[in-house]
């Protein structure tokens, strides 16, 4: 159990991966959610960019991106406490969870602005 | 016993013995027989060797396949070739060069040069190591023996369906490529899951995460890419095989499957692989460029960060390979962004390589030549990358020699230039002796000239609108003279590699004698002899910084003298730490095991297989599978206590215990990483399923379904319970208690058996018509699935039970059950994934 804790500390090396693991399932969740949402009730073409299907991506991107930037603060914050290992495995992961937290927003612009099923 | 001695701090002798005593003591435990028995070695640095020198066979004949295509090509209608051959050709210079020759050579220059580098003697798991070369070999050679025999596969090295199905594509030639790289992908696997678990568990006392040499980094995300990216390929290979020899429509449209469920199980393995075969060579330009500039690599985080966003965004990019399938414009655009990210990190390693060469004080010896020759090159790919990222663009050049001329400058000048740059550098290590500089300069600056003079003209004949794939072209079409340029260039190109291989051949004679630490390098491989023993080091030092060679450079002479740690040998054990993943803290001693037949035996069972199902003599391949699979269950017995593995448990005084006799070994890190692999399989399996249930046009389920809820629901009751009681058995090991362990480990067993006769009734009474609809063919993939772990953990499990009665596993080494527990765990949760997924969902969603 106090393993399993510390393994949650923002300065274990786990964060290195985790991050980037929440924008792969993001990405899984987004493309797959946007490809299933078009063969089963695909929106009408003139409605355009306002759509149900536009709208839960942008929900989706909006709480991943919420998520990750948190824990880039929460990383930064760790990487200022510590010296040595510690702060070299919060500081990568703060850029790691950075780069993923921009990631989805970089990613998901195109909702913003092309209709789903066209 | 049982606890994990996390502090040991292990003693340095006092009074070590003489140092030649003491290499003669380690040689007669590691050192490698002569004559036939050669084939059993297991050691890193002869595999490593033989793994590259098998490459470069194989990289020689991808190159005479290319010079071929390019005579063809060389001038308009020409009938050198006939239109068949050329596609046989083509399609085998591809696969040649990146399945037998790109990932192997970097894979074999992997396996030589990590433990070197982190201080260990060997790979964690050497007999592995063997497998997977002979697998490689016998692969390669059943491969190439299509080509002998004019029955080549020719339907391009991504093998697109329907081109690739047997409709048009009759004879073998498709089933020599699904076969021979489904063999060799086992090596690739294999090497994956050893590499892993070396890197993260065998590297010397004190080399944390955060001073590990950035190679290792760089290797420890190949080796993780592999383990994930390789397995939607072998889905693929299964399933189109299976398509092809029985009939199993699941790529044929009226049979409810889709052709583009394979473009996407090959791309999501195919644009990962670029960046497998990338990593490793940015790996020896991040070694070779702070050695040369002689100062540490600036922003060495910013590396390690630059690896792992690379590692994972390029598992995102796979769709824009297929930007002209059909994809709606909104995924388009996301796979369009996804590539352009993936640009950043690869900046981010080109800033910090130019910053480090702009802070130091670069040497422009032989093999910076070449690593300059790379950031040309690879600079100008990854800017066409960046230019095929964007959908318009992509669309119009699609399919032309553009394309081609984008992945040869991505390829060859991001993996090659470095593989040259870093055989150059370790040359020395080798060998003990130093390569020509004149002649390797003459190789260089042929080189690049010929590869710039034939694939920068690509990009114009393919502006121009010239197809990748046609055998000739009119010479009404404007393209002759680029492609007399081109061809011209290639062989300018061969002659520059020529004149690098001579230089390497003649060096091992005529080249000068190499000093110790000849480039005057960081880093610990070249703490070896020169060129290296088998066991590579005689005593493990304790590493405080990234550097260590350059912070105490008397570190080799000691070392050789056994004034470190570990420089013991009258035990008989092939030895080395078991460290710390993160602080690199020494937790346990791993002993090795010898030299074997047991991994050729088994390849050679496998190779049987390979050819009895590419001939279809379906009994004998299945003979051939029981061979192979009683040859590895030998192997894996014999481990841990077993009299040929480590009998007894005497250890130094201070020292901590061997691994077999605790309960946290690499052998949990290794099944633990080959479920990662295997858990890859099983979520593109589940992929499969669900793309075709959702987008396949002629997707047929039926109103009812054919499956037993009530079997599965049985079957996954029995497999729960069973996994229950063996993490009860491990609890109790855990607690040095082991009174019962062979009942309950023969009770697990018949639980495991039990389990797999319901699901087989499962699968016999659904009367599934596997060659009639897709539907019934993934489903039948699905349950087979279920039936081989099932009966894999059940005789893993019975395995344990003898072992126990034979004193091999108990309190006093409790480490095996803890491994098989984790094969449980996993059979657990797949199998209720499936009845999820095969069996609840369509009664709940319908068709």
């Amino acid at each position: 159990m106090t393993s399993n804790i510390e393994r949650l500390h923002l300065t274990h090396p786990l964060h290195f991966v985790i991050g980037l693991t929440l924008w792969c399932i993001w990405f899984v969740a987004v493309y797959g959610g946007h490809a299933v949402a078009c063969a089963v009730a695909p929106p009408a073409p003139e409605q355009g960019v306002f759509t149900l299907v536009n709208a839960m991506l942008l929900m989706v991107s909006l709480a991943a991106t919420v998520l990750l930037a948190v824990l880039t603060l929460g990383c930064c914050r760790e990487a200022k406490r510590h010296e040595g290992r510690l702060r070299f495995n919060a500081a990568v992961s703060a850029g790691l969870y950075l780069f993923s937290t921009l990631g989805v927003v970089f990613t998901a612009l195109p909702i913003l602005g092309i209709p789903p099923c066209l | 016993m049982t606890t994990i001695n996390r502090q040991a701090t292990p003693q340095e002798p006092q009074n070590p013995r003489d140092p030649q005593g003491l290499h003669e003591d380690l040689h007669e435990i590691w050192g490698n027989p002569r004559g036939l028995k050669a084939l059993t070695i297991v050691n890193h640095t002869t595999l490593g060797l033989r793994f590259m020198v098998t490459g470069m066979v194989f990289f020689l004949i991808g190159g005479i396949l290319a010079m071929l295509v390019r005579t063809q090509l060389a001038f308009p209608d020409q009938d050198f070739m006939s239109p068949d051959i050329y596609n046989q050709v083509t399609t085998m210079h591809g696969t040649v060069m990146m399945f037998l020759f790109a990932i192997p050579m970097l894979e074999g220059l992997a396996i030589y040069m990590i433990p070197k580098m982190i201080g260990a003697r060997d790979l964690v798991c050497p007999r592995l190591t063997s497998l997977g070369y002979w697998c490689y070999l016998f692969g390669g050679i059943i491969l190439m023996s299509s080509l002998v025999l004019e029955m080549a596969p020719n339907s391009g090295w991504f093998m697109y369906t329907p081109l690739s199905s047997s409709e048009y594509a009759p004879g073998l030639g498709s089933d020599f490529w699904l076969l021979g790289i489904t063999f060799v992908e086992i090596s690739a696997l294999s090497a994956g899951v050893e590499l892993v678990v070396s890197i993260l568990r065998t590297r010397t006392q004190g080399m944390a995460l955060h001073k590990m040499p950035l190679f290792a980094w760089y290797i420890l995300a190949m080796a993780l890419m592999i383990v994930v990216g390789f397995p939607p390929l072998i889905l693929g290979s299964i399933l189109l095989e299976l398509e092809r020899a029985v009939g199993m429509p699941f790529f044929e449209i009226a049979g409810g499957g889709d052709p583009i469920l394979w473009q996407h199980l090959f791309w999501l393995f195919g644009h990962p692989e670029v960046y497998i075969i990338f990593l490793p060579a940015a790996g020896i330009v991040s070694t070779l460029i702070p050695v040369f500039a002689g100062r540490p690599i600036v922003g060495y985080g910013w590396v390690v960060f630059a690896i792992i966003v690379t590692g994972f965004i390029s598992f995102g990019l796979w769709v824009h390979h297929m930007f002209t399938v059909g994809i709606p414009q909104l995924a388009q655009a996301f796979f369009s962004a996804a590539s352009m990210l993936v640009a950043v990190p690869t900046a981010i390693q080109v800033f910090v390589w130019l910053a480090t060469l702009w802070l130091g004080k670069p040497k422009m010896k032989l093999p910076m030549l070449w690593i300059m020759g790379f950031l040309i090159i690879f600079v100008c790919g990854g800017l066409t990358g960046v230019m095929l990222a964007l959908v318009p663009f992509n669309w119009q050049v699609h399919d032309t020699h553009f394309v081609v001329a984008h992945m040869h400058y991505v390829l060859v000048g991001g993996m090659f230039f470095p593989l040259i740059a870093g055989l150059y550098y370790w040359l020395p290590l080798f060998s003990g002796r130093m390569p020509s500089e004149t002649i390797g300069k003459w190789g260089f600056w042929l080189t690049f000239l010929g590869f710039n003079g034939t694939f920068l003209i690509m990009h114009w004949t393919g502006l121009l609108g010239m197809p990748r794939r046609i055998y000739t072209y009119d010479t009404g079409m404007g393209w002759d003279i680029f492609n007399l340029l081109s061809s011209v260039s290639g062989f300018i190109m061969s002659a520059g590699i020529a004149m690098v291989l001579l230089d390497i051949a003649l060096h091992f004679r005529f080249g000068k004698p190499a000093k110790q630490n000849p480039w005057n390098a960081d880093t610990l491989e070249w703490a070896n002899f020169m060129p290296p023993s088998a066991y590579n080091f005689v005593s493990l030092p304790k590493i405080e910084t990234r550097h260590p060679l350059w912070d105490d450079p008397d570190l080799p002479r000691t070392m050789a003298e056994g004034k470190h740690s570990l420089s013991v040998a009258n035990h008989g054990r092939r030895e080395m730490w078991g460290t710390d993943p993160i602080t690199g803290k020494v937790r346990e001693i791993i002993h090795l095991p010898g030299n074997s037949w047991l991994p050729l035996f088994a390849a050679m069972a496998l190779a049987v297989v390979c050819i009895s199902l590419l001939v279809r003599v379906y009994p004998l391949a299945g003979v051939f599978v029981i061979v192979a699979a009683v040859l590895l269950l030998r192997w894996s017995w014999e481990n841990g206590a077993h009299p040929k593995a480590a009998p007894d448990a005497e250890v130094a005084p201070g020292d901590p215990p061997l691994h077999s006799r605790t309960m946290d070994g690499p052998g949990l890190w290794a099944m633990a990483i080959a479920l990662l692999a295997n858990g890859s399989f099983f979520l593109c399996y589940l992929f499969g399923w669900f793309y075709l249930w959702t987008v396949s046009p002629e997707w047929r389920m039926p109103e009812t379904s054919p499956l037993s809820l009530i079997g599965l629901v049985l079957a996954g009751l029995l497999v729960t319970f069973g996994a229950g009681v063996l993490e009860k058995c491990v609890r109790g090991l855990r607690q040095k208690r082991d009174a019962g362990l062979a009942i309950s480990m023969y009770s697990i067993s018949a639980l495991g058996f039990v389990q797999v006769a319901i699901t087989l009734w499962v699968l016999l009474s659904a009367n599934l018509e596997v060659t009639e609809t897709a539907h019934d063919a993934i489903m039948m993939v699905g349950l087979v699935y279920a039936l081989i772990h099932g009966g894999l953990g059940a005789i893993l499990t019975l395995l344990q039970g003898l072992r126990v009665g034979y004193g091999y596993v108990g309190a006093h080494a409790p480490f095996e059950p803890a491994v098989v527990a984790q094969l449980w765990r996993y059979n657990v949760v797949t199998f209720w994934v499936l009845v999820g997924a095969l069996a609840v969902l369509p009664r709940v969603i319908g068709s």
